[in-house]
């Protein structure tokens, strides 16, 4: 026993001299597993490209173009005259339904919040390959060139959905913590010099499956950024630019347009996992009744011609014997498939045509506008457009983008706007609409942290 | 470095224990042998019972006058026998008892009552952590409660073992289904940062982390996420006591800001060989529904809505109205699933015993608690402890050693349906259909139910072990080391099967998805110390040095899957078609610290403590993770000034007073760190790399800076005894997440704020011995807190992020309201004050007005009465505040309502309460109704007073010789007084289900 009482008093006694002799590094810690300093991950390709491809993905599951329910494809829908909601009230549709939108909105805060992360995400690819020493000089254009077009892709969802924004080029959050807003115009002058700087930076060769914008994929948005902006000779001429490349890009059958090998796809979002298909798919598809989440509208479905393949071919028809319900069908996984079939598509040929159409006629080259309208209808089956004047054309291009893009991100809302028409349409239809309804309201936790975004949009 | 080493070397150490331990036993039989050998020597034997009056005292230690080594104590039946010399005079004293001086006089049986002594409860050592004061002596603030109070409580958290029995200590249930945590609130909050205000808990000497363990993708019944104080075992705890001043933390240094708890688990006394063991069950059921709509009122409301919104035709949806729906039908729905009683069973057992220099506490439990939902759903929670004291023959070496192991499986529907329960229609279907299944109405509703089928289970193990070894180098300089382990598993799942959609949907296994969450955590601290005590000019000095080294990690899993072929395979990740990886870390947390303390008492008249320490926390940035903490503590007795002496009324008298810093480190681990975090998620075959966060390296330590000053009175051999404490507590450099505007890409930034958050409060205690005979005592204590918590100081608050959530000179926990006016007796719609005289109701202009949802003043008055075999103690727990009222959403839409809303306004003239019903359509009424729930109108009375606890106690009279029989009756929240309309009024969450109200039967035996 005395020995090991004295082992003890030994070892009391190392444990206090011990820490006498101090040792800062104590508490020096390892990095944890799952992170990686920032200047490392700019330093070998591989972990670059996967710092940008994640912005890829995060625009896919979270935010305004994700396919989910809470993205736009939905919520506009429901917004316009696309969709019926069938929610139960509490549910985050509601609101966009009975176009009640409040500040305070999550949905809304959630559009704003993850819309600029994914701004910042690619703002920091820029500014860490400025720092970068490992990288080649191509591989730098390419993740750069990436990182604008998303840039300004996001830009243009925001500025269309909010109007008036702050345009964020850093990372800096003491800068960006007291951005103030732009003036719309501002807006469209950034996303065209971004997506100039794309261009020059982007490959032009195709990439596997479309899954990463090339230069026509930014020429694609740069084309849609100037029709919204009501540039048409730009807008006609850069939508020119990637139609012209018919060994490339090609108008489909209407069975394929949105299969992943698709032709008429400019850029589409992959679905992560090998088997997944697409949100929107399994969102939108029910197959009992009454439908649990959305419908196609009725106004919609009734609108097209009977022999419209796209009536036949793109939405599906659910009845319990006296009522009949549809859904999109344009993609048809709702599951996944041993082998991915579908992805989602973000810029497609036959928004090109149309955008060039509209153009066109807006600068009243009439025919060479119908002549791009027709070949969208007869994709469908439909006869060339009988429209004669300019007013007439610019009607039915309008009707055909209805019957073309449906719940394809909220084109249906960006048209009624540009077309002035919003209040035209949606006033009889919707018992909730107001003039004010146009733009979205700010959300209220961005303007308590940041009172240089006040005031409130219109009508909040 | 390799933390795996670290862990191996951890669980060598503790065998080396163990093996000491077992040398230690040898000891027992050398000291016995011993003692055969110098009672030879030894003439007379004496024996005797010791008893209060009425009751055998066990454990009660009678020496002899100026002899050592002889000392004995009593057995179970206050029975003790001795050998001594027939003159001498045993000395007989007992904790809570005056010490008795016997002569023997010769005698053979010497029965011996002792009376009871208040004063003595001055003598009770008090643990401060590295040390132990004498009650009378202390200069810190410190609060306690002892295993005397928490057994009369039937209640599984130790939190909940505090409510309303601690001055400043503010406790609040987050939820009445068990496995479910609590918020505590010492002092009030510090920090802006709304979860960086925990205290620091402390096990035995051994930091026991109370950061969550769970995952949001798994613990959705809970308002919270798990918590691992649930792990702890209030029975096999002696006293948790409570350090709240800056003489009393601040030697814990960046960890105190917030106070410690100090948890002491029980320990073995030396006598006979002891079995004790308490069997109890019990129910629980909810305390208050809220008053809701009946079928007549809810479908009135829903047609005058329809009228309201000029609406001719039902929608095929409105199937509560248009015929679809039986509108005969009423269900409560609260009571449906809500209703049910929560079976409490609960098992103690223990052994404890020793000689002289080992003795040993062994004790186990097991309980079960099913909950008020319907269904089967079990927690469960069982676990051991065991407990060793050991010093040698000569009284220079010590061993503590307490290891404590508590494992809790729960499972429970992953959805609290208390939502449900108060928004279905109440003429909604019937749950099931005859033959069994669950009814769908054609699709026409989501029956609750569907959730009895998506399910959270959590099983969870910890173990939290301790060693103390302490040498008498030289008299009166001691070497000590604490040496502490801990580890922590948290397996938990969320499962969400097909089978929760309506079959009609033909929803497939492959859409059924688990979630799964692991944690494992675990710790070491190593502690060495040295004491040294002296008598020096006429005083006592205490000195303590000492350093800490703590390391932590923790490995974290978070997985998801879906797409199985069978929902009996959902447990089996091989069997889904796709899985995904949400979070897999490993995190690193390690501490440094070296402290001291020095005390002088003066005469036990003045006395000094001075503590200081030094910590470096990795947590911090290179540059920033040292600081600096002290803290100085003064107390004058002036009750032992010769001046007092000769007064017999008045018996103890102190002042006493503390000013010092403490600092907060609950940030988080390397926020200061510019990374990128594996997200997790799949583009194209690459898992991605995602900005953790903003970067800012720059941050440091938050410091509360607390100043206390207090008295102490006792009256009367202090059978009446009162302290009033008053304290400030400032901190600032406040270490907050920053809210930011989203346009930087987050919305929080971790940064130091210059702002400072100010807690005053006066804490009152008062306990009183009313009454005092043979057979019949009347105890009465109080505690009440008036606590006010205050933004001081907050330079550019203007332009700030949190210049809509903070006001200069308010507390931190206000709401900015709108201001109420009333509803408009023409559109019928609520109105509020348009302060910037727009025209509109806007934000944030005319929402400035202020409610203060702090409590006013909280506190409890506890009685205790005990008549021969039978006592009875209850508390009441009182607490003054406002809270919101149970928003239900815009009235008219399909959802129920409460009653109340039914007087609601439905034409031109009407001046009614509440606004006119809508269907949705009427966007005026909608954005009102949400602009009525941030309104001060939302705001009400939620004070309360509640029968927190009562107990019953009868203790069998038998006429066994070694056994005792107690039977005890418990119950928790029996009563409840409040003017709160909806529901408990002691709620955090919305949606969640309040605290139960529990009453337990049971028996204890001990022989």
């Amino acid at each position: 026993m005395k020995t090991i009482y004295h082992t003890t008093k030994f070892v009391l006694l190392f444990c206090i001299t011990a820490t006498t002799v101090s040792c800062d590094s104590f508490v020096e810690v390892d990095l944890p597993k799952s992170q990686l300093t920032s200047t490392a991950v700019f330093e070998d390709y591989a972990t670059a490209d996967a710092a940008l491809t994640d912005i890829y993905a995060n625009i896919r599951d979270t935010g305004i173009l994700s396919g989910e329910g809470y993205g736009i494809s939905n919520q506009l829908g429901n917004y316009t005259d696309e969709l019926t909601s069938n929610e139960n009230p509490g549910n985050t549709s509601i609101p966009f339904y009975n176009n009640a939108l409040l500040p305070s909105n999550t949905v809304v805060a959630g559009y704003w919040n993850s819309a600029y992360n994914q701004i910042y995400a690619a703002n920091a690819i820029i500014e860490g390959l400025q720092t970068s020493s490992s990288l080649s000089a191509e591989q730098k254009k390419q993740l750069k060139g990436e990182a604008l077009f998303i840039r300004s892709l996001l830009h243009l969802y925001l500025v269309n959905i909010f109007g008036d924004i702050p345009y964020i080029t850093q990372t800096d959050y003491k800068k960006n913590r007291v951005v103030t807003r732009m003036p719309s115009s501002k807006i469209y002058e950034s996303i065209i010099l971004d997506l100039e700087e794309a261009i020059l930076m982007l490959p032009a060769a195709d990439n596997l499956e479309r899954l990463r914008p090339n230069q026509s994929a930014a020429k694609a948005l740069m084309a849609r950024a100037y029709l919204y902006n009501n540039s048409y000779p730009e807008a006609s001429n850069l939508a020119s630019a990637v139609l012209n490349q018919e060994e490339r890009y090609l108008l489909e059958n209407i069975d394929t347009v949105f299969l992943i090998d698709s032709k008429e796809t400019i850029w589409q979002l992959q679905s992560g996992e090998s088997g997944r298909n697409t949100a929107e798919a399994s969102f939108f598809t029910f197959t009992s009744v009454p439908p649990p989440q959305v419908s196609l509208s009725y106004n919609l479905v009734n609108s097209f011609s009977d022999n419209d393949l796209r009536k036949t071919k793109w939405i599906k028809s659910v009845s319990n014997g006296t009522n009949v319900w549809y859904h999109p069908y344009k993609y048809k996984e709702n599951n996944a498939t041993a082998v991915s079939k579908e992805y989602s598509v973000v810029l497609r040929l036959g928004e090109l045509y149309l955008i060039r159409a509209e153009a066109r006629a807006r600068q009243g080259d009439l025919i060479g506008a119908k002549e791009d309208l027709n070949k969208i209808r007869k994709r469908a089956a439909l006869n060339d457009t009988d429209a004669i004047s300019k007013e007439e054309i610019l009607n039915s291009i309008l009707q055909e983008r209805r019957w073309e893009l449906f719940t394809e991100r909220g084109h249906r809302f960006f048209d009624l706007k540009r077309f002035a028409q919003l209040d035209a349409v949606l006033n009889g239809l919707k018992p909730g609409w107001n003039t004010t309804d146009k733009l979205f309201p700010i959300p209220q936790t961005e303007l308590s942290t940041n009172p240089n975004l006040r005031p409130q949009n219109p009508g909040y | 470095m390799n933390n795996f080493s670290f862990y191996k070397d951890g669980k060598a150490l503790y065998c080396l224990f163990f093996i000491w331990l077992s040398f230690s036993f040898s000891s027992i039989f050398a000291k016995s042998s011993d003692r055969n050998y110098t009672s030879f020597f030894q003439q007379h034997k004496v024996q005797g019972t010791v008893t209060d009056g009425t009751n055998p005292l066990p454990g009660v230690t009678i020496a002899i006058k100026n002899k050592k080594n002889n000392i004995v104590i009593t057995d179970y039946s206050g029975q003790f026998s001795l050998s001594t010399s027939p003159f001498d005079t045993l000395v007989v004293s007992y904790m809570g008892f005056k010490t008795a001086l016997v002569p023997i006089q010769g005698r053979s049986v010497v029965n011996i009552i002792l009376s009871y002594d208040t004063t003595t409860l001055q003598e009770v050592k008090v643990n401060a952590g590295y040390y132990s004061v004498k009650e009378s002596e202390r200069t810190g603030s410190i609060a306690r409660i002892t295993s005397k109070d928490i057994e009369t409580q039937p209640v599984t958290n130790v939190l909940a073992t505090m409510q309303g029995r601690m001055a400043g200590v503010n406790i609040i249930q987050n939820t009445g289904v068990p496995g479910g945590g609590f918020d505590i609130k010492i002092r009030g909050q510090n920090s802006i940062r709304s979860e960086g205000n925990a205290p620091l808990y402390i096990i035995d000497g051994v930091p026991f982390a109370s950061d969550p363990i769970g995952s949001n993708y798994t613990g959705t019944t809970f308002p919270n996420v798990t918590s691992p104080l649930n792990s702890i075992n209030p029975d096999s705890i002696e006293s948790i006591e409570i350090l709240k001043d800056a003489d009393a933390t601040s030697i814990y240094g960046s960890r105190g800001a917030n106070g410690v708890v100090l948890i002491t688990t029980k320990k073995g006394k030396a006598g006979k060989t002891k079995f004790s063991i308490t069997a109890s069950t019990g129910t629980g059921t909810v305390t208050k529904f809220l008053k809701l709509m009946d079928t007549n009122q809810y479908l009135a409301m829903r047609k005058q809505a329809f009228i309201n919104d000029g609406l001719t035709e039902y929608n095929f949806w409105d199937y509560d109205i248009n015929g679809t729906w039986d509108q005969n039908r009423y269900t409560d729905w609260q009571k449906e699933l809500l209703g049910g009683t929560a079976q409490i069973t609960d098992l103690q057992g223990s052994i404890s015993g020793g000689s002289d220099n080992t003795q040993f506490l062994f004790s186990g439990s097991y309980h079960t608690e099913s909950t008020v939902f319907v269904g089967d759903f079990l927690y469960k929670k069982g676990g051991g402890q065991l407990n060793i004291n050991h010093h040698s023959n000569d009284q220079k070496f010590r061993l503590t050693f307490s290891a404590g192991l508590n494992a809790q499986k729960n499972d429970q529907p992953s959805y609290d349906f208390s939502y449900d329960a108060r928004a279905l229609p109440p003429n909604a279907p019937a749950l099931y259909l005859p033959n069994g299944e669950l009814n769908w109405e054609n699709g026409t509703w989501e029956n609750p139910l569907r959730n009895l089928n998506t399910k959270f289970e959590s099983a969870t193990n910890d173990l939290v072990a301790n060693t103390v070894l302490s040498y008498e180098l030289l008299p009166e300089l001691v070497l000590k080391s604490n040496l502490g382990y801990t580890n922590l598993n948290n397996k938990e799942t969320r499962v969400i099967p097909s089978t929760i959609y309506n079959p009609a949907y033909n929803v497939s296994p492959a859409n059924s998805v688990i979630f799964l969450n692991s944690t494992d955590r675990s710790s070491w601290i190593i502690e060495p110390q040295i004491n040294w005590k002296k008598e020096l000019w006429g005083g006592k000095i205490d000195f303590l040095a000492g350093a800490t080294f703590q390391n932590q990690t923790t490995d974290r899993n978070i997985q998801t899957a879906t797409g199985f072929s069978s929902n009996s395979l959902i447990y089996d990740l091989s069997a889904a078609s796709i899985t995904r990886i949400l979070l897999n870390d490993e995190t690193q947390y390690k501490y440094q610290a070296f402290f001291g303390r020095l005390n002088y008492n003066w005469q036990q008249r003045y006395i000094v403590n001075l503590t200081a320490r030094r910590d470096g926390s990795s947590r911090f940035g290179p540059g920033n993770q040292f600081a600096n903490f002290g803290a100085i503590g003064a107390a004058w007795l002036f009750s032992n000034e010769t001046f007092f002496h000769d007064n017999s009324w008045f018996t103890f008298g102190k002042i006493r007073a503390s000013y010092g810093t403490t600092g907060n480190d609950q940030i988080g681990d390397y926020q200061f760190l510019n990374t990128y975090t594996t997200s997790g998620v799949l583009y194209n075959g690459t898992v991605g790399l995602r900005p953790s966060r903003l970067f800012n390296p720059d941050f440091g330590w938050e410091t509360n800076k607390k100043l206390e000053v207090a008295m102490e009175l006792g009256f009367l051999q202090d059978r009446i005894f009162t302290t009033a404490a008053w304290y400030q507590n400032r901190s600032s450099n406040q270490l907050v997440g920053v809210p930011l505007p989203g346009t930087t890409g987050f919305t929080v930034l971790q940064s130091n704020l210059d702002a400072t958050v100010e807690n005053t409060g006066l804490e009152l205690t008062l306990r009183t011995l009313n009454f005092k005979g043979s057979s019949f005592n009347w105890t009465t204590s109080l505690n009440l807190t008036f606590a006010k918590n205050k933004l001081l100081h907050f330079p550019g608050l203007e332009s700030s992020p949190y210049n809509q959530q903070y006001r200069i000179g308010q507390p931190l926990n206000i709401e900015l309201l709108y201001k109420y006016k009333g509803v408009n007796s023409q559109t019928g719609v609520y109105e509020f004050e348009d302060l910037n005289k727009d025209g509109k109701i806007s934000f944030p202009d005319d929402q400035q007005t202020i409610a203060d949802l702090n409590p006013k003043y909280y506190g409890g008055l506890q009685n205790q009465f005990s008549y021969e075999n039978l006592t009875l103690d209850f508390l009441f727990q009182f607490v003054k505040q406002k809270n919101r009222t149970y928003p239900m959403g815009p009235a008219g839409m399909m959802s129920n309502q409460q009653a109340r809303i039914a007087d609601s306004w439905t034409q031109q003239g009407d001046v009614k309460p509440y606004q006119i019903a809508t269907t949705g359509y009427n966007s005026d009424a909608l954005t009102a109704d949400y602009l009525y729930s941030e309104s001060d109108a939302s705001i009400t009375d939620a004070s309360f007073i509640r029968l927190k606890n009562i107990s019953l106690t009868y203790n069998v009279p038998l006429h066994l010789k070694e056994m005792q029989c107690k039977i005890m009756l418990q119950g928790q929240n029996l009563l409840t007084f409040t003017k709160y309309d909806d529901g408990d009024p002691e709620f955090t969450s919305y949606g969640f289900l309040p605290p139960l109200k529990v009453i337990t039967a049971g028996i204890q035996l001990t022989f």
